[in-house]
């Protein structure tokens, strides 16, 4: 695999570090400083599973606990949580490559087993809310619909490298698995503000033609640029304004993000190495900050317990499902026990759709999908843990 | 071809989001603004050096033109949240300004830019004062003032009316890649004349109570409160760059996140202990810049290849707030009367000051179109005014912000202008400097 095929895991080097001179050693100091250097220290890394960390992390310094973050902060971030959820959607984007068989493949493979997850997920959430009768501020059928593509979106990140020969495969379908769901997030949110089906479509084309056109400005521009300086401004400008038009008109920035990353890969050029380099240096701190605001934004209700128990449960059913089949398309090559085992991790994506959900329905109902959500994340973290380490041990 | 139609792209894609979209809540817009202002006022900017004017010129007047007060692209509740990164940026451009101040280099010229920065300013205050005076009546402040009142009015207008922005000074010499003696001569004076002028306002401000009858003899709480803001600013802005020196020393990791953490502590410093981030933020770059100067150095070349993005955005951002509808109520010719007698006192006072402190009499000529911009320093002081004294302060703060809006669209081509003239346009990239101007 070529490390333009590896979207979610590796940050670069600041590049302020790279240009300074190297710091000196200071021999009494040294145990103190050393942590002070590695990357991981500051959040900056890849870390296995992130989630674990920073949104306990987020959590104690929100407004429920120690009040670091307060309210008007988080109003501020949601900004910086529209950026990031569409530099995100690029990545997912760029990592799509339909012009070989065999990436047509691993995208049918993929989807299937999103399709069945997120099926599996929506059905059994339409059915509990509608026999428990829970008060909703939307739909049940939107509410369901986005508790589905949160679910569906997987991370085999947290799987190593070196481990066994399905995890490659497993990888490149976790990559993969969030495109169909991201189309059908744009409609959900899309019925979010026109509860009509036809105006709900309408809205998430007008998304999709929106990431279009970034993508090609972007693609005019990045190498039409003087020099890194303003490639850096139009790039930034480029993730700022899909996440930002997205989010004015009430849509996903993620699904804006993952147009304008297709069209810069398919485009002529190095539009999409340009933007793969750059946004790699502020990948992992906006996962972190993502993660940072979802773990603030958590409100523990029964709603949030309610829904919290059977997302787990039906998540992990969907994706032991959905790995049987994805293991249908590529036959021989993986059993669809260790496919599913392997696509548990949740990664991000899930918690960022929940958190844009939030930010465009900021009732009740959507604080409480936000904490099942990111409460499920955690949990299927661990789970994944769990199985991964039974997977290895047998 | 491609940059016409990508900017094409993105007014179009911004248009239509503020026609589908209802924003939801107020800060939603901001994401908007930012991606729409950085593609296309960096478009504008190369638009405009392309015709031999500064970049800043161009992001100024497209904000100018995308604004709530002419093609509202930019709405006035976006305008606003663009305006909420200006202290961020304010502290990375002080901060930046702080790190281009070698006192080694400097120490040789300090007496005659001292010399210079004098007398240049007291050419210019007495002129504005008395021409302030005379055309007291005619001004939309308060006309009907008499005696000491008419003179301590006139006096509080030409203090505001003659301070500078270091702001725009160092974003012209970042975005020239200028190096040289006329760079250095006017970051100093700028710098050291803004001290005085906030000094001097705090004192002409006692005055103007004294005179109204609003203070009793002997209240200098404001002064007390300025000297806080002053003393306190440099001392904390200098204890966090000595903490950011040894950081750089000794740990040298993730620099970009440390140095974006310590301008947000900077610029929230000014909320928190009523302190100037400018000048915590100058204070903050001239400790590292003179305790680790070779890390200085280079963080200095790599903050200034990197922080486009934050002028992109600030001078949008100024662009958007230049009411250039007050001109009508605020009697335009009068600004413009004040602004070319600005201009033409400065130009005499740099001439005075640089033959009176021994200057090259070519860099003393070239000074004053380095020392036109008017912004923020010149805005916050009128603010003062407005809030102490509403009933005249508002509108002489009327009258201020149309007089800044003609200076900040003027300065940067002017300074552009002086810089280029002196051949210290992209000498950071050329890596020498010029000859210095014999002394």
């Amino acid at each position: 695999m070529s490390r333009a095929d590896e979207p979610y895991r590796e940050a670069g080097v600041d590049a302020l570090d790279a240009q300074l001179p190297a710091a000196e050693t200071l021999p009494r100091l040294a145990g103190l400083v050393r942590p002070l250097r590695t990357r991981a220290a500051l959040g900056l890394d890849a870390a296995p599973a992130p989630a674990l960390l920073f949104v306990p992390v987020g959590f104690l310094l929100g407004p429920r606990a120690l009040g670091a973050l307060s309210e008007d902060a988080l109003a501020f971030l949601d900004v910086v949580v529209s950026v990031g959820l569409a530099a995100l959607g690029i990545f997912i984007g760029l990592a799509l490559d339909l012009r070989h068989g065999g990436g047509r493949r691993l995208l049918a493979a993929a989807s299937a087993e999103a399709l069945v997850t997120l099926g599996v997920v929506a059905g059994a959430m339409l059915f509990l809310i509608g026999r428990w009768q829970m008060p909703l501020d939307v739909s049940p059928v939107v509410a369901a619909l986005v508790l589905g593509v949160c679910a569906a979106a997987s991370s085999a990140s947290a799987a190593r490298r070196d481990s066994d020969p399905v995890q490659p495969l497993a990888t490149r379908i976790a990559d993969l698995d969030d495109v169909l769901p991201l189309v059908l997030g744009a409609y959900a949110l899309g019925l979010l503000r026109i509860p009509d089906p036809a105006g709900a479509a309408w809205l998430a084309a007008a998304t999709a033609a929106a990431g279009l056109a970034v993508g090609m400005a972007g693609w005019l521009l990045f190498e039409e640029a003087s020099g890194p300086a303003e490639r850096g401004v139009f790039v930034l400008g480029a993730v700022a304004l899909l996440g930002g038009s997205a989010a004015y008109v009430g849509q996903s920035a993620l699904f804006a993000g993952m147009v304008a990353g297709l069209a810069w890969k398919v485009s002529p050029g190095r539009a999409d190495r340009i933007i793969r380099g750059d946004l790699r240096r502020i990948q992992h701190p906006l996962v972190v900050l993502l993660l940072l605001v979802a773990g603030a934004s958590l409100a523990p209700s029964r709603a949030a317990l309610w829904l919290f128990a059977p997302l787990v449960l039906f998540r992990l059913a969907g994706k032991l499902l959905g790995g049987w089949a994805a293991s249908r398309v590529f036959p021989g090559r993986a059993t669809p026990a260790d496919l599913g085992a392997y696509l548990i991790p949740p990664g991000v994506i899930g918690i960022g759709f929940a958190l844009a959900f939030n930010q465009f329905d900021p009732s009740p109902t959507g604080a409480a999908i936000l904490t099942a959500t990111t409460l499920a994340s955690l949990a299927g973290e661990l789970l994944a843990v769990v199985s991964l380490a039974e997977l290895r041990r047998s | 071809m491609r940059r016409p139609l990508a900017f094409a792209i993105v007014v179009g894609v911004a248009y239509a989001a503020r026609t589908l979209g209802d924003g939801g809540s107020p800060l939603r817009g901001t994401g908007l603004a930012l991606g729409f202002a950085l593609i296309a006022a960096a478009l504008a900017g190369t638009f405009f050096e392309r015709v031999g004017l500064p970049r800043l010129s161009g992001y100024l007047v497209f904000g100018l033109a995308c604004g709530p007060y002419l093609g509202d692209i930019i709405s006035r509740s976006m305008a606003r949240q663009l305006q909420l990164a200006n202290g961020l940026a304010i502290a990375l451009i002080a901060f930046v300004a702080g790190l281009e101040l070698n006192l080694a280099r400097l120490r040789p010229r300090l007496r005659a830019i001292a010399g210079l920065s004098f007398v240049t300013l007291g050419f210019l205050y007495a002129g504005l004062l008395v021409t302030c005076w005379a055309l007291w009546p005619w001004l939309p402040i308060a006309p009907e003032a008499t005696g000491a009142a008419r003179v301590a009015l006139a006096a509080l207008l030409a203090t505001v009316a003659a301070s500078f922005s270091p702001t725009v000074t160092i974003a012209v010499i970042a975005e020239s890649r200028a190096r040289g003696p006329l760079s250095e001569l006017v970051l100093a004076v700028v710098v050291l004349a803004d001290l005085v002028l906030i000094f001097l306002f705090t004192l002409v401000m006692q005055a103007v109570r004294w005179v109204l009858g609003e203070a009793p003899a002997g209240d200098v709480s404001l002064l007390a409160r300025l000297t806080w803001e002053i003393l306190g600013s440099l001392a904390f802005g200098a204890a966090l760059g000595a903490v950011f020196a040894v950081y750089l020393r000794y740990v040298g990791r993730e620099i970009t996140v440390v140095l974006l953490g310590l301008c947000a502590v900077l610029s929230a410093a000014g909320g928190w202990l009523h302190f100037e981030p400018l000048l915590a933020a100058l204070a903050a770059g001239l400790v590292v810049e003179n305790v680790a100067p070779p890390r200085g150095d280079a963080l200095k070349e790599a903050v200034e290849r990197g922080g486009l993005p934050v002028l992109v955005v600030f001078f949008v951002a100024a662009g958007t707030s230049l009411q250039i509808d007050a001109l009508g109520v605020t009697g335009g010719a009068v600004c413009l009367l004040l602004a070319l007698a600005r201009a033409a006192l400065l130009r005499e006072g740099t001439r005075l000051g640089a033959r009176r402190a021994g200057l090259d009499p070519a860099l003393g000529a070239l000074a004053w179109m380095g020392l036109v911009s008017q912004a923020g320093v010149t805005l916050g002081l009128t603010v003062l005014v407005a809030v102490e004294f509403p009933e005249w302060g508002e509108p002489l703060q009327a009258l201020v912000v149309v007089l800044s809006a003609l200076h900040v669209l003027a300065g940067p081509i002017l300074f552009r202008m002086a810089l280029s003239r002196a051949g210290e346009v992209g000498q950071m990239d050329a890596g020498e400097r010029p000859s210095a101007a014999p002394a």
